[in-house]
């Protein structure tokens, strides 16, 4: 009952005019932006956190997370039509883009917006009743149990983002390096600033996203050379009635792994639509036709895609740690815009929180409503060449700089980012671990120079406390799981060569 | 050829070893009363550590070429600052001719007559920011 009288009091907030005029710009720019190729969600938001920073707090975070997941339902419809897969719409083009060549692109697209609805309203639901019994939780946490919680968040976005946990962890160390740079709160001397006036409050945000996602991906697709041709095939948006039967079960089990593994740390849409894909293979009616353009390939997958990337924002507002590289970015709008997120802002910003959640579902109508049926006018988005379209993109990561500080020196922070941005990314080096780093780096320093003063300098603070101590030897375990491996396949390999050999 | 595995474990080293050297010239201080330096040390050593592991794996795997398209990214970095220096010594709207026809370069195909439109179409976009947003952009 509680929760509905809060939920109650968010849509009070959420639908007044102007919260449903930012809600609805977020959705439209969102997918529009996210449409583009080469554009996910994060290099979206990046792109676009200037835009809220003359708005209102609470319109401006219902803004942001309207173009969250505006971004993520413009790469599904970008997948389903051509193929062009970001991070977050891998699966989508398995099952969607067969749907295209065998001409069911509108039923796909029909599927894709329902079962993001269907997943989206689910995991409000869970965000709405588990975000505030989390931040009851998290009152228990001390300096070094949030230390070794932004460990764990390390750990699995280094593993799950990139692949290869070597690479991961040294991006997140990076970042949390270039977190460093600027002045310390504590004895206010300048660090790693080189006598810059402009890195004294530090590396601005906006370059870094800028120049890591918006420049680096700009000249990355400039080096592919590939020319695009603009989807052109028809589009019946109305299914029938036994394949709108189908959509439902699917979406469902979709909403419930993708709210599930949004929760956890490292995780989010990109986990939660593999693991979709992979339970409706294993347990569909239709498992046999998933892979060659079934409804179930496309529902499952983009419910579970919508419900993680709204349950990722229950970590994030009641522990305040981001488990991913968006929410990451989610958080710095949070602290711009003066709201520490954590356990203690439900209760001192009510109206935000909820508000918040509320538009998450009026977002999710939004989406419905505009996208399925608009939905040729977005792929129209297709038609303008790249040579026009990435002059425009560098433009608005110049006015996006501009706007932080007024300041046309800062575009040089961006530039150097980009060279960084495009040369980690010619090295296999993914910026997104980076990202979590650089806005987590500060909070680390704290906490453990917090928890440090406390021990008197002792490390074993870290496993007497009962939680930290946990989350450590899950780390621990997880490295040495990680080392069984890597050894286990070598062995394999030493004992199969000499066989082939013979 | 460059190995990409060796060049990433050589870039990464670099780095570690640069907010190494800065960092010892802070003070350290010690853990319970940690100076500037202390924290910004402890995080560059398991990043060399990781850089020299990569660098030891690269040379035990199959090398993998890299590819950096260097003209690319110098046209786009060029543009940046041709818009940088062209707002400051002019205004804005010349920074953003200046940045078009420069970055118009790393296109496909060139077309002056394309980028002299784009150039006037977001000339017309900074307007808008700079009339109705309150951007303080100096168009003219």
């Amino acid at each position: 009952m509680e929760i509905l009288n809060n939920l109650a009091f968010g849509f009070e907030h959420a639908l007044t005019p102007a919260n449903l005029l930012y809600c609805a710009i977020g959705c439209v720019v969102g997918t529009l932006v996210g449409l583009l190729p080469g554009l996910g969600p994060l290099a979206t938001i990046s792109l676009l956190l200037p835009l809220t920073y003359s708005l209102p707090t609470g319109g401006a975070l219902i803004m942001l997370a309207g173009i969250y997941y505006g971004a993520q339902y413009g790469d599904s419809v970008s997948a389903i039509t051509m193929k062009i897969p970001h991070a977050s719409s891998i699966v989508a083009c398995i099952d969607g883009y067969q749907m295209t060549l065998k001409g069911k692109t509108g039923l796909a697209l029909f599927t894709a917006g329902v079962s993001s609805f269907i997943g989206g309203t689910v995991a409000i639901v869970v965000l709405a009743s588990l975000a505030p019994t989390l931040g009851q939780v998290a009152l228990l946490f001390g300096p070094t149990d949030y230390c070794a919680l932004m460990l764990v968040g390390f750990v699995c976005v280094s593993f799950i983002t990139t692949g290869s946990l070597l690479n991961g962890l040294a991006m997140c160390l990076l970042g949390v390096l270039l977190g460093q740079v600027g002045t310390d709160l504590e004895t206010g001397l300048e660090r790693f600033t080189f006598g810059l006036p402009s890195l004294t409050d530090g590396v601005s945000l906006v370059s870094l996203a800028l120049g890591c996602f918006g420049i680096a991906e700009i000249t990355k697709n400039l080096d592919a050379r590939e020319e695009r041709t603009p989807f052109n095939g028809k589009i019946h948006l109305m299914p029938t009635w036994p394949e709108f039967k189908r959509i439902i079960p699917s979406a469902l089990r979709g909403s419930v792994v993708g709210s599930i593994l949004g929760i956890l740390p490292g995780g989010g849409p990109v986990i939660a639509q593999f693991a979709a894909y992979a339970l409706d293979k294993k347990v569909s009616k239709y498992k046999d036709e998933i892979g060659s353009g079934a409804i179930e390939g496309v529902a499952g997958q983009a419910a579970a895609d919508e419900a993680a990337a709204r349950t990722s924002f229950i970590p994030l507002m009641s522990i305040g740690i981001p488990e991913n590289a968006v929410m990451a970015l989610m958080m710095a709008a949070f602290i711009i815009k003066g709201i520490q997120p954590g356990p203690n802002m439900i209760a001192k910003h009510p109206d935000l929180f909820w508000g918040l959640v509320a538009s998450m579902w009026v977002g999710n109508c939004f989406l419905l409503i505009l996208n399925v049926p608009l939905v040729r006018f977005w792929l129209s988005v297709f038609k303008i060449p790249y040579n026009v379209l990435f002059p425009s993109i560098l433009f608005f990561c110049c006015i996006g700089t501009f706007s932080v500080n007024n300041s046309l020196n800062d575009i040089f922070t961006t530039a150097a980012f980009g060279l960084i941005g495009y040369t980690m990314m010619r090295l296999s080096l993914d910026p997104a671990p980076m990202m979590l780093g650089f806005i987590l780096g500060p909070m680390l320093e704290e906490y453990f120079r917090r928890a440090m003063i406390i021990s008197r300098g002792s490390f074993t603070t870290f496993f007497t406390h009962p939680i930290s101590a946990t989350l450590l030897c899950l780390i621990g375990v997880f490295f040495a799981f990680q080392l069984f491996i890597a050894f286990r396949a070598k062995r394999a390999v030493v004992v199969e060569a000499p066989a082939a050999s013979g | 050829m460059v190995n990409q595995n060796s060049a990433r474990g050589f870039f990464l080293a670099a780095v570690a070893l640069f907010f190494m050297a800065t960092a010892l010239r802070y003070p350290l201080g010690d853990l319970a009363h940690a100076g500037p330096g202390l924290f910004p040390l402890l995080l560059s050593v398991p990043l060399l550590a990781i850089a020299l592991l990569i660098i030891v794996q690269a040379r035990l795997s199959a090398p993998v070429p890299l590819s950096f398209n260097f003209k690319n990214i110098a046209l786009i970095m060029l543009g940046l600052v041709a818009f940088v220096v062209g707002a400051q010594l002019v205004n804005a709207a010349l920074g953003i001719v200046l940045m078009v026809f420069i970055a118009g370069f790393a296109a496909v195909t060139y077309s002056w007559k394309r980028n002299l439109k784009i150039a006037l179409g977001l000339i017309v976009v900074a307007y808008v920011f700079e009339r109705f947003l309150g951007l303080n952009l100096r168009l003219f």
